[in-house]
């Protein structure tokens, strides 16, 4: 009852986010029409709750999850949750309503059922629960959970056109990409966990001090973040991403799924302060991926492969504010985001929304837009100028900051922030005009509303917050003050004066105008330096990499299938090398002692030896009757050994084994075909392979020889244990040890062993019923 | 070959089996024995009578048809006594009565959790075994039917070629 009165904000926002996948799915389930209707519907329940809660006090939310490695399901709703939840969750609201017009078509070219949109609204859901969940997280295991679940989200949603093996393929480079960085994370939480003995972060930062462990730590976790961001050397995920429908570019990668690397900085940005190489090292990695993604963007001629390498290009602006650091870079680097999601997302939709109206994809085919959609235009223009950082935009705000950032390194940065600026001035302003300016080349069609609305109120969001930038202003000062954990205040205003960082601006203007004016010059020279660089570049270390692995896994799959032998041989072969391996680097000193040998050891020693001449023996036979009755002569010969060594259960057990193993195996002889029976008792093998199997066994059966002989060289270790069995047995109502052991001491190893009963024996019963014997 | 002898003998064998099975489970918890060596001596028990009648006589029982859902059963029975003390805050596997508390009694069996546990690896293992070996035995008298009719086919069709068709 106490949550129903008193709502505790950061979980009820978790709570509200989760459900929204849960309902749609269940409701699409039932009928697939209604989905996009509730997805909408539980989108805006979501930011409704997110607007709630920034404007409720500041929530945490904190219970004991895995007490032993002290991990916390601990949740805080503090400014840079706020900031983030809002994005996701707002920035996911428009989404889905451009997805609920865009959705029906896209169908309809694809020729999918309308259950598709079902999935596809829940994947979203879960993708935008999944953000809102890793934005408030405390813990560190629980942010690589809530990590990870974004990945896997954006691997359905990038796949969703599964039908395609493109589509197939960049969903996989996505979630390899995402997901092996994501082991940074965890590591690098391991790490901090081994330092400060609590995943808990705020725990962390109280007691943080600057140590290579924690550097390495923090490398790690930035691996994941930078990775995730899509910065280079780990670009080359996004622009392939773009196979997916655009409401998932546009949510992706503009407020969800690259926002999430950047945020991660932010959330550890205390640590990250800590070494100044992190700091140096962020900014050389930004600073690459703004000049590789700025360039390459400025040669694409698909609309969403420019908005692709414009957003590597512009999370690399955010990733050189965070290396720069202090408040000013962080508060920059925090306003960028938000700037930068609003102008992106519609962006995105406006190329997704010319593509249905025209058919076109490209900026080669495409032109004069404008005639034919002049509120797309217009609203589009908005986002445009704000990415361009226009004056009276939002965007406006964000170069200054960056400038402002810049200025602090000296002349350097300062001719290099602007540099950057004017590649984004330029790739922007070459996509907007070439789509909308100039003759018209293409057959238009009428395409629902939903398609132009919300890139026209993103639009004039963009120039709200250039107009009335005080509600953006709160949240991103809120946020930077939650990453840097002391209170800061962010300014901003228009200045008409000569400051660093309006010259910085004009400069920019005028060199990206010139940029965008002489595109005929220096277009095909750009052109084909980056197809060299994409030829030579990490997208294909990863393509060659992945295709080796997948070369040495089919070739050792195709000889352990090969036949029996050879599979019998990939088990026993490792095994005994890697048991002869730790049979050399461990310490021998009395471990093959040869005992006392007593008259009353001559039984043991008579069975031994029996079962040892039985094993030789079984090499012989050729014919599998013979082979089968052989086998069971070295068990039998064992199981009295065990009855003479005084264990009656196990010889019991040993007997009983030995008996229905025969019988079984008999059993499946009469089931295979004389004529394949007859084959393999006649045909003799080549003297090489004969060679090569004793090889195999002699390595495995020596190599288990020396573990058991050192294991029964010191028996003491095992013997408390034993000894402690024992007396515990009366207590568990038991006289008989064995059986105590089995269904109380070690109860849940039985249980194991029972289940793996019950799944061979459906192997079995399917192998026969299917005939395979045959 | 099956003779009179043998099919006598196993009709004779088949409920001492299965009561030194049944004795080796309930009194397992005293002495040697348990339920995995009741359950393997009762499947063998019913794996003699399938090798001796083979699988169309036998099929006719219930036990036989039903034996195999013994394997989902003994699961399910093992994975109640192990989780169910969870339920009221304890560990897994935690059994009753506890240590030190006398259990009650039916006649000279003592009841206890650890023996409904035992009952449930007893019922797999028996509907592995018999499952197994019905399994065999189903596709070996398949085997001979198929064998037989390939005889009696053969024959009709070497009759044809003897009757008419010129070589």
């Amino acid at each position: 009852m106490t949550w129903l009165t008193d709502p505790n904000p950061a979980l009820t926002v978790l709570i509200v986010a989760m459900l929204a996948p849960v309902l749609t799915v269940a409701v699409g389930s039932w009928k697939p029409e209604l989905a996009r209707i509730v997805a909408v519907g539980t989108g805006a329940l979501a930011f409704g709750t997110a607007l709630w809660a920034t404007a409720s006090d500041e929530a945490t939310f904190s219970r004991m999850w895995i007490e032993t490695w002290d991990v916390r399901f601990a949740l805080s709703f503090d400014g840079l949750a706020a900031m983030y939840t809002l994005l996701a969750t707002g920035i996911g609201l428009f989404v889905a309503v451009y997805a609920s017009g865009y959705m029906p078509l896209h169908r309809e070219h694809t020729r999918r059922p309308p259950i598709d949109d079902t999935r596809f609204f829940g994947y979203l859901l879960l993708f935008m629960a999944s953000m809102v969940g890793l934005v408030m997280a405390q813990d560190l295991i629980l942010i690589f959970v809530f990590w990870d679940m974004t990945a896997v989200a954006s691997f359905f949603l990038i796949g969703f056109d599964r039908e395609e093996e493109d589509a197939r393929e960049s969903a996989q480079m996505a979630l390899l990409v995402t997901v092996i960085s994501a082991f940074g994370l965890l590591v690098g939480a391991l790490l901090l966990w081994r330092e400060y003995r609590t995943f808990s972060l705020p725990l962390i930062f109280e007691d943080m001090e600057p140590s290579s462990t924690v550097t390495w730590a923090v490398a790690l976790i930035l691996f994941a973040a930078l990775a995730k961001s899509a910065q280079f050397p780990f670009h080359f995920w996004l622009p392939r991403a773009m196979v997916a429908p655009t409401p998932v570019s546009a949510y992706l990668h503009s407020a969800a799924m690259v926002a999430a690397g950047v945020f991660l900085i932010g959330r550890m940005y205390p640590l990250v302060a800590l070494d100044e190489r992190l700091g140096n090292f962020l900014v050389a990695i930004g600073a690459a991926s703004m000049i590789v993604g700025g360039l390459i963007a400025l040669t694409r001629d698909a609309f969403k492969q420019v908005l692709a390498y414009s957003t590597v290009s512009q999370y690399g602006y955010v990733v050189v504010m965070f290396g720069l650091g202090g408040s000013d870079g962080v508060m920059g680097a925090t306003f960028y985001v938000i700037a930068h999601a609003l102008a992106k997302s519609a962006l995105f939709m406006m190329a997704g929304a010319v593509t249905e109206s025209t058919g076109t994809l490209t900026l080669s085919e495409t032109g004069g837009v404008a005639r034919k959609m002049p509120l797309l235009a217009a609203g589009s223009l908005l986002a445009a100028a704000g990415m361009m950082a226009l004056p009276m935009t939002i965007g406006f705000f964000k170069d200054e900051l960056f400038f402002t950032a810049a200025s602090a390194q000296g002349r350097a940065m300062q001719l290099f922030s602007v540099l950057g600026a004017s590649l984004a001035f330029a790739y922007i302003g070459r996509l907007w005009t070439g789509i909308f300016l100039g003759e018209v080349r293409q057959e238009h069609r009428q395409v629902p509303i939903m398609l132009t609305w919300p890139v026209v109120v993103l639009g004039g969001l963009t120039l709200l917050g250039g107009l009335w930038v005080e509600p953006f202003r709160q949240i991103a000062s809120d946020a930077a003050s939650a990453s840097i954990r002391h209170d800061v205040e962010l300014h901003l205003a228009y200045h008409l004066d000569t400051r660093a960082e309006n010259m910085m601006a004009v400069s920019v203007y005028a060199a990206g105008l010139t940029l965008l004016l002489t595109e005929r010059w220096w277009r095909m020279g750009l052109s084909s330096i980056v197809s060299i660089g994409s030829k030579l570049g990490p997208a294909r270390i990863y393509l060659m990499t992945l295709r080796g692995a997948v070369r040495l896994s089919d070739s050792l799959h195709g000889f352990e299938v090969r036949d029996l032998r050879s599979r019998i041989a990939s088990i026993l072969g490792p095994a005994g090398v890697l048991v002869g391996l730790a049979v050399l680097f461990t310490p021998t000193e009395g471990s093959f002692v040869v005992g006392p040998i007593e008259r009353s050891d001559i039984p043991l020693i008579t069975m031994v030896t029996a079962a040892a001449i039985s094993g030789l023996v079984v090499t012989l036979p050729r014919d599998h009757l013979r082979l089968a009755l052989t086998l069971s002569c070295v068990a039998y010969s064992l199981a009295v050994v065990y009855a003479f060594l005084g264990s009656p259960d196990v010889a019991l057990v040993a007997v009983l084994i030995e008996t229905i193993f025969a019988v079984v195996f008999i059993g499946m002889l009469v089931l295979m075909p004389r004529s394949t029976l007859r084959f393999e008792t006649q045909v003799r093998p080549a003297r090489w392979r004969i060679g090569r199997d004793a090889i195999i066994a002699s390595v495995a059966g020596g190599m288990a020889f020396l573990v058991a002989w050192s294991a029964l060289s010191r028996p003491s270790a095992s013997t408390t244990v034993i000894a402690r069995q024992i007396e515990l047995t009366p207590l568990a109502h038991g006289k008989d040890i064995v059986t105590v052991i089995l269904a109380d001491f070690r109860g849940f190893d039985t249980m194991g062993e029972i289940t793996v009963l019950a799944i061979a024996f459906l192997g079995i019963l399917s192998l026969i019923r299917a005939g395979r014997l045959r | 070959m099956t003779t009179e002898l043998s099919k006598i003998s196993a009709r004779i064998l088949l409920l001492p089996v299965l009561m030194i099975a049944m004795g080796l489970m309930v009194k397992g918890y005293a002495d040697t024995g348990d339920g995995f060596s009741a359950g393997v001596i009762a499947s063998l028990g019913i794996g003699m009578q399938l090798i001796i009648f083979g699988h169309g006589e036998m099929e006719r029982l219930p036990l036989i048809r039903f034996a195999p859902y013994g394997v989902f059963a003994g699961l399910f029975i093992a994975l109640l006594t192990a989780f169910v003390p969870s339920m009221r805050g304890e560990n897994l596997f935690t059994h009753w009565p506890p240590a030190g508390e006398a259990a009650p009694h039916f006649g000279m069996l003592e009841l206890i959790t650890a023996v409904v546990f035992d009952i449930g690896v007893f019922l797999v293992v028996f509907g592995f075994g018999v499952g197994v070996l019905g399994a065999i035995a189903r596709g070996e008298s398949r085997m001979m039917q198929a064998e037989e009719r390939e005889a009696r086919g053969s024959r009709v069709r070497t009759g044809n070629d003897e009757a008419g068709t010129p070589t």
